[in-house]
């Protein structure tokens, strides 16, 4: 088992090296990058200056900086050295959690990154805590109260919520609730005057901003986790040693929640770290809605704005956290089912 | 769906039957008419909603029929003295209203959502024949084939699909056909590992071997045994990823990567929506259009899931 885990962690390498080589080669290639961002920068300058721009040469082959400029600025973003070199380099500074610098702020990747951390930290935990929370007792719910109202109208509620995007009940959250009946904040993650507030209050007001988010983050994973839970609970109770315990005089209640219920959190388990992955790196799209300070809109902006070290730091905590979800999956299923052997 | 593939005739600003005293026109489909074959003084395309003010006041045997909503999806209708987007109303024909620069909204749905369901039906054919063929290989030969593009697909699956369709996206400008093969580029990968567990199941199953034992070849196991007892199962993941397809679509537009400007779609208006709230009907439609479609695609799947099921869930009493 414990060779198992180490092989899995040995098998991340690989997987990790190969993510990011193919987003660092695509980065590299893709023209806009922050050399090319200068020169068009540059070239606005000294059309607002007038003809008095330095070089008269330049200007005929169409670039306000000279070959020597670029160059140099090429190097300062080390983009002067072939792609693997280069490549290489980054990946030995990673393994010293050193990001590179933000082409955009110039401030060290890793400390913007450290900055948003607490905020996606936040919604990750309350809401896989709260996912949690909701899913089981309503999947036994359902599973006891198979094909009667409550569970068909819970079902159709769960099914349109799973059928929607995140980010368009986002939307909706966002138009009626906070913007047109004003219930709720328009999104944020803290008022402005929240440094004055009292604790309680503060605490209040982190609660009241993020209602909205946290149910268009949790929306779509009611649906798979409740139906889960309602399916295996099902199957168990329908399983023959449900059968015995209760013909051997067990209340029905205790037959449920210590033969079946016990069973039939085994495949919960195996969603718990896709979900702390999922939730830690955020949605972007979520995020962009509710104007949210977090993971996921920090690289949302700075891919659109071309700030690769971010992006690359971004994808380095989310495929990290993402492959180690999936371990730590599988450690839970061994965890909660003795039976689980992995070879 | 069917209504959306004949919406040139309930939306369009070509007006469906045009008679003008003599001759019998159907301009909806074909060339496009110029204005001086009905008398008007100019050689573009006859604005067929003036033309049918004309006929109304003269009071001749000439008619137009317009279809229900006559207005283009890229057509812009300016009102004078006022700015859009205008609020709905029947007087002007704009039954949902218009967009912040004077769209019928109605047409850029229908017309957008069929440029949606063209998107997610060519995706779901190009991912159903990648995934199908490369999972069949992978589950019934097995072995170093197998073992090599599990790692690709493990791989391949961890690259975040939205940033490198960002990325590409935001250096070429991209048709339906591109937005296509770059979804299928990152989206092959779910099928073909689902198909292959299934068909890897299939095999070890008795009736392959009997088939085996008779001589069967390799493609006459897979087409003729495996395929059909596997089908069923790939079949009920149509239906979600339509909806995948829409909401992928509907994302990447609503973040301005998607489809060129004037292009109809459904993420644009969402956009307009959550930029224009004081136009609350442009979010309005669109939110309920979301709706209606993604919750009947869903409970259809549901649907077929629930009726290729075998299980049995035997309640306890």
């Amino acid at each position: 088992m414990t060779s198992y885990f180490i092989r899995r962690l040995l098998l991340v390498i690989p997987t990790f090296l190969g993510i990011t080589l193919l987003v660092f080669v695509i980065t590299r290639f893709v023209p806009g990058g922050p050399v090319d961002k200068i020169i068009s920068e540059a070239r606005m300058m000294s059309q607002s200056e007038g003809v008095s721009a330095p070089g008269g040469e330049s200007f005929e082959t169409g670039s306000p900086l000279s070959e020597e400029q670029i160059e140099e600025l090429k190097e300062f973003y080390g983009f002067d050295k072939p792609v693997f070199v280069s490549y290489f380099e980054w990946l030995k500074k990673v393994l010293v959690l050193d990001l590179g610098i933000s082409t955009r702020y110039y401030d060290p990747v890793w400390e913007i990154i450290r900055d948003k951390m607490p905020v996606s930290i936040y919604y990750g935990t309350i809401s896989t805590i709260l996912v949690y929370l909701v899913c089981i007792p309503l999947g036994i719910l359902k599973a006891i109260k198979h094909k009667t109202t409550i569970d068909n109208t819970s079902s159709v509620l769960v099914l349109i919520g799973y059928a929607l995007p995140g980010f368009v009940v986002a939307i909706v959250l966002f138009v009626w609730p906070a913007a047109n009946w004003n219930w709720f904040p328009l999104g944020g993650f803290v008022s402005e005057e929240f440094d004055d507030l009292a604790f309680i209050d503060q605490v209040g007001d982190v609660v009241y901003h993020s209602v909205l988010p946290m149910i268009a983050y949790m929306i779509g994973s009611f649906a798979t986790m409740t139906f889960l839970m309602k399916n295996t609970l099902m199957d168990n109770l329908s399983a023959d040693y449900v059968r015995t315990a209760i013909a051997k005089g067990l209340s029905f209640r205790s037959a449920v929640f210590k033969h079946a219920f016990r069973n039939s959190i085994i495949p919960l388990a195996t969603h718990f770290g896709n979900n702390i992955s999922m939730f830690l790196a955020g949605s972007f799209l979520i995020e962009k809605v509710f104007n949210i300070d977090g993971l996921g809109l920090l690289g949302f902006e700075s891919l659109v704005e071309r700030d690769y070290p971010i992006v690359l730091g971004v994808l380095v905590i989310t495929t990290v956290l993402g492959l180690l979800g999936n371990i730590l999956s599988d450690f839970c299923v061994a965890l909660v089912d003795p039976r689980v052997r992995f070879e | 769906m069917l209504i959306s593939i004949f919406a040139e005739l309930l939306i369009n600003n070509r007006a469906l039957v045009v008679y003008d005293g003599e001759k019998v026109y159907f301009p909806t489909y074909g060339e496009m008419i110029p204005g001086r074959q009905f008398g008007l003084d100019y050689d573009y395309e006859t604005n067929y909603r003036e033309l049918q003010l004309a006929y109304q006041k003269s009071d001749g045997p000439e008619f137009v029929i317009l279809p229900p909503v006559p207005y283009d999806a890229y057509e812009i209708d300016l009102k004078d003295g006022r700015f859009p987007p205008y609020p709905p109303s029947f007087a002007d024909r704009h039954y949902l209203g218009t967009d912040v620069i004077g769209r019928d909204i109605i047409a850029r749905l229908v017309y957008g959502f069929r440029i949606c369901m063209a998107f997610s039906l060519l995706l779901l054919v190009m991912n159903f024949t990648i995934g199908i063929t490369l999972g069949c290989i992978m589950g019934y030969f097995g072995g170093k084939f197998d073992l090599l593009f599990q790692r690709i697909i493990e791989i391949w699956s961890a690259v975040p699909f939205l940033y490198i369709i960002m990325i590409i996206s935001s250096v070429i400008i991209p048709n339906l056909l591109m937005l296509v093969l770059i979804s299928v580029l990152f989206g092959w990968m779910g099928l073909t590992w689902y198909v292959r567990t299934t068909t890897y199941k299939e095999r070890a199953r008795e009736y392959v071997l009997a088939a085996k034992t008779l001589g069967a070849s390799n493609s006459r196991i897979i087409f003729h045994h495996i395929l059909p007892n596997s089908i069923s199962l790939i079949i009920t993941f149509v239906p979600f990823s339509v909806a995948g397809g829409i909401s992928a679509l509907t994302a990447l537009d609503y973040l301005g990567f998607g489809l060129p400007a004037p292009t109809p779609s459904w993420g644009d208006l969402l956009q307009q929506g959550t930029s224009n709230l004081q136009a609350i009907w442009i979010i309005s439609s669109i939110v309920a259009s979301l709706v209606v479609v993604m919750v009947s695609i869903t409970f259809i799947g549901e649907a077929i899931r629930e009726g290729f099921d075998p299980k049995m869930h035997s309640t306890f009493e």
